[in-house]
């Protein structure tokens, strides 16, 4: 059995909002293994991006306690968060986030400020990386240069710079249409298998989140009973949504009834 | 506990947002670097001020005790002078409307007859009588002299022509003469045709010994060149020749202006002064007790001035305590509200530093060498604007020392006189030293840190998770 990487337990999220409590999360547990690609679906309001900022020590459960690579970050001083947000976690944003006085390789190298790698050392694993999400050639490239795909590729590139033990994803194709959109949860599926990233991904487009290799459901801050294998994007056959036919996920059109999918 | 952080990435990174909004960094720039520019002014401008006041109290001082000393040989001397002044004195009254030229202030030459000398000598105890012939030189000069009401340009003489008795027992036993030769000789008894001419005169025409000058349309051989001293007695452009030369180039031919009157001893100085009062009114007579009284009178006048020009001077401190701090508070203030402003609109930024796992503390400093590096620069802008508009802001913002503010305008030395618009006022020329400027980049540095502390300190402590929310 693959070892834990993550691990909620009873995890309770109470919002006070003008004198009335709002339960946000409610006796969420989940467990994700090493090399897990888990995708978190639920409509708008359900608590996924609450969930989400718990996972990725942005915000405290009220009950309930996180852990993380044998960390319990539940537990953590609030000064000490800074560490485990650098080295255990890369975050993707559904605006991407890039800082746009950065150029690409700057923002890659932005999360290694601080630790102990030298200048060569950052930028040779800037390098690596944006090769790894094929920008390359797109280095030099400041956001407003880049497409709104290549802005995400850098940002997926950022998340991975200090090797964390989860990627958590928030509706990381949310700003991209459908193909673009593809193309990205391709980039985090190879990743997954390639790399062995372990990933969390929420959504709440279900063709995205079933190309993970997990489904989980949130509703009402509540998991629900019942979770799906997903198909995962890699052995997945993508069909046009109007007339059926087969498409690859490179198609901006369908090849026969020639609408935009 | 903190994470080392990266000053190069940190310092690029704040030059970058610096330079982000290019028009909001030149304008708080340009108003933080004319803070500065008055910080460092003032200071100048007060260092100028005292340097000023001190300079003018150590002359005053050196001029009263030479004077002291020259009226201490000079005890058995009574003056008696045809005319109330000696010398050109000007004098300008306070209430006179800009613009206006002085009327009277061109000195009325009078003179008396030169025989009163030989009615003065048979007086008991006379020992001798030195006449002198004082005249305007025929050629004029036009000069500035600033009041508290504006400039006036006057006319004036050029030098001064003084016909002296050369009877060498009146040289070898009496100051007639400069001493202070520099060129050539002094005159000597049976000199006619030549002069012994002032420094600043030979300079004014570039001649030298040996050269003719023109003088009443007479020509006139130079044999010596002395150098005036600042005080009373040879102050001015000046030229000295035979008393009969003078008497009729200047078609005065028996006039004199005045008498050095020698006593045989001090005893008889009261008893010859009575005598020549009651016997010729029109004529005024000075012995060495008025010397002393007068001495005395324009010393108790300095020290007063002096004591205006210190109680200014403290006044002029404390506006400029009042302006600094408000320059200070200004810079603060301004560099504050503008990193408040910068925190507020990159509130995202800092939500998604934080996410990517940026501490506290890389999150303040980033936002603390913003506000230093904006001071920074702004205080090169300072520096610049200081070191050309320093005495500029200085006369815009303090208030003007003036070490002579009598209600005549003017300070009679006795042998002489000292212009107010001349040597009367301060010159303020505020400039900036190298310590003033150091002192403004520490200024900058200090006052770039103190505003953008507490910004910094708030951006550090926003929530990621609200933060990633802002937009």
């Amino acid at each position: 059995m693959s070892e834990l990487v993550l691990e909620t337990e009873k995890l309770d999220k109470v919002y006070k909002l003008g004198g009335r409590q709002v339960r946000a999360l409610s006796d969420v547990n989940i467990q994700v293994k090493k090399g897990d690609f888990i995708s978190i679906m639920g409509p708008s309001g359900s608590g996924k991006t609450t969930l989400l900022n718990m996972l990725g020590c942005l915000d405290k459960p009220t009950y309930g306690k996180v852990v993380l690579d044998g960390v319990n970050i539940t537990k953590v001083p609030e000064k000490g968060l800074f560490k485990i947000r650098k080295y255990k976690i890369g975050f993707v944003f559904q605006t991407f986030n890039l800082m746009p006085y950065l150029n690409a390789i700057e923002n890659v190298e932005l999360p290694m400020e601080g630790t102990k790698k030298s200048g060569d050392e950052k930028r040779k694993r800037a390098h690596e990386l944006l090769k790894m999400v094929g920008l390359s050639e797109r280095e030099e490239h400041r956001q407003h240069l880049l497409s709104a795909g290549e802005q995400q590729r850098v940002a997926i590139a950022r998340a991975l710079a200090n090797n964390p033990a989860i990627v958590l994803a928030d509706e990381p194709t949310g700003n991209l249409d459908s193909k673009t959109g593809y193309e990205i949860v391709r980039l985090l599926g190879k990743l997954n298998i390639d790399q062995g990233t372990t990933i969390i991904m929420v959504t709440h487009d279900s063709r995205i989140a079933a190309c993970a290799g997990r489904m989980l459901f949130l509703s009402d801050g509540r998991l629900l009973a019942k979770e799906k294998q997903g198909t995962h994007l890699m052995e997945k056959v993508l069909t046009c949504p109007y007339c059926g036919k087969e498409i690859q996920p490179d198609d901006a059109f369908c090849p026969r009834c020639g609408k935009e999918v | 506990m903190f994470v080392k952080v990266n000053n190069l990435g940190v310092l690029t990174r704040a030059v970058r947002n610096v330079s982000r909004r290019k028009m909001r960094a030149f304008l708080v720039i340009v108003a933080l670097g004319f803070s500065m520019a008055i910080m460092i002014s003032i200071p100048a401008g007060i260092v100028a001020n005292q340097e000023a006041t001190q300079g003018m109290t150590k002359n005053l001082a050196s001029t009263i005790s030479s004077m002291q000393e020259e009226i201490n040989k000079t005890t058995t001397l009574i003056e008696v002078s045809a005319s109330s002044g000696r010398g050109t004195s000007i004098s300008i009254p306070f209430g006179m409307p800009s613009g206006t030229p002085p009327s009277g202030f061109e000195q009325k030459e009078v003179f008396t007859n030169e025989t009163v000398g030989d009615e003065i000598r048979t007086i008991e105890g006379v020992k001798d009588v030195v006449p002198f012939l004082e005249k305007s030189s025929n050629e004029t000069t036009s000069q500035t002299i600033d009041t508290p009401r504006g400039s006036f340009t006057i006319s004036r003489p050029l030098y001064t022509i003084t016909g002296v008795s050369l009877n060498s027992s009146f040289i070898d036993s009496y100051s007639v003469l400069p001493t202070d030769i520099t060129a050539g000789r002094a005159l000597q008894e049976g000199d006619s045709g030549v002069v012994l001419m002032s420094s600043n005169l030979t300079d004014y025409y570039g001649v030298g010994v040996g050269d003719t000058i023109e003088i009443y349309g007479e020509s006139f051989t130079i044999v010596g060149i002395y150098e005036p001293t600042s005080q009373g007695r040879t102050e001015g452009r000046e030229v000295y020749m035979n008393i009969s030369d003078a008497q009729t180039v200047t078609d005065n031919v028996g006039n004199v202006s005045r008498f050095d009157v020698y006593a045989e001893d001090v005893s008889y100085v009261d008893g010859i002064a009575e005598v020549i009062k009651a016997a010729y009114s029109d004529l005024y007579v000075t012995t060495y007790e008025d010397r002393l009284a007068n001495l005395e009178n324009m010393q108790e006048r300095y020290t007063q001035s002096l004591d205006n020009a210190e109680s200014t001077l403290a006044q002029t401190q404390a506006t400029a305590t009042e302006e600094i701090i408000v320059a200070v508070a200004a810079t603060s203030l301004i560099v504050l509200f503008v990193m408040l402003y910068t925190v507020r609109e990159r509130t995202k930024e800092i939500g998604i530093l934080k996410a990517i796992g940026f501490s506290n503390w890389n999150i303040m400093s980033q936002f603390m060498l913003e506000g230093i590096l904006i001071s920074i620069i702004a205080g090169v802008v300072g520096v610049a604007i200081g070191s050309i508009g320093a005495p500029i802001l200085t006369s815009l913002l303090l208030p003007r020392v003036n070490l002579f503010s009598g209600s005549s305008g003017r300070f009679q030395l006795g042998f002489g006189s000292v212009n107010p618009g001349t040597t009367g006022s301060t010159t303020t020329t505020a400039s900036l030293t190298p310590d003033l400027i150091l002192l403004a980049f520490g200024a900058a540095m200090l006052l770039g840190a103190l505003g953008s502390l507490y910004p910094a300190w708030r951006a550090s402590r926003t929530s990621p998770m609200e933060a990633l929310r802002y937009e």
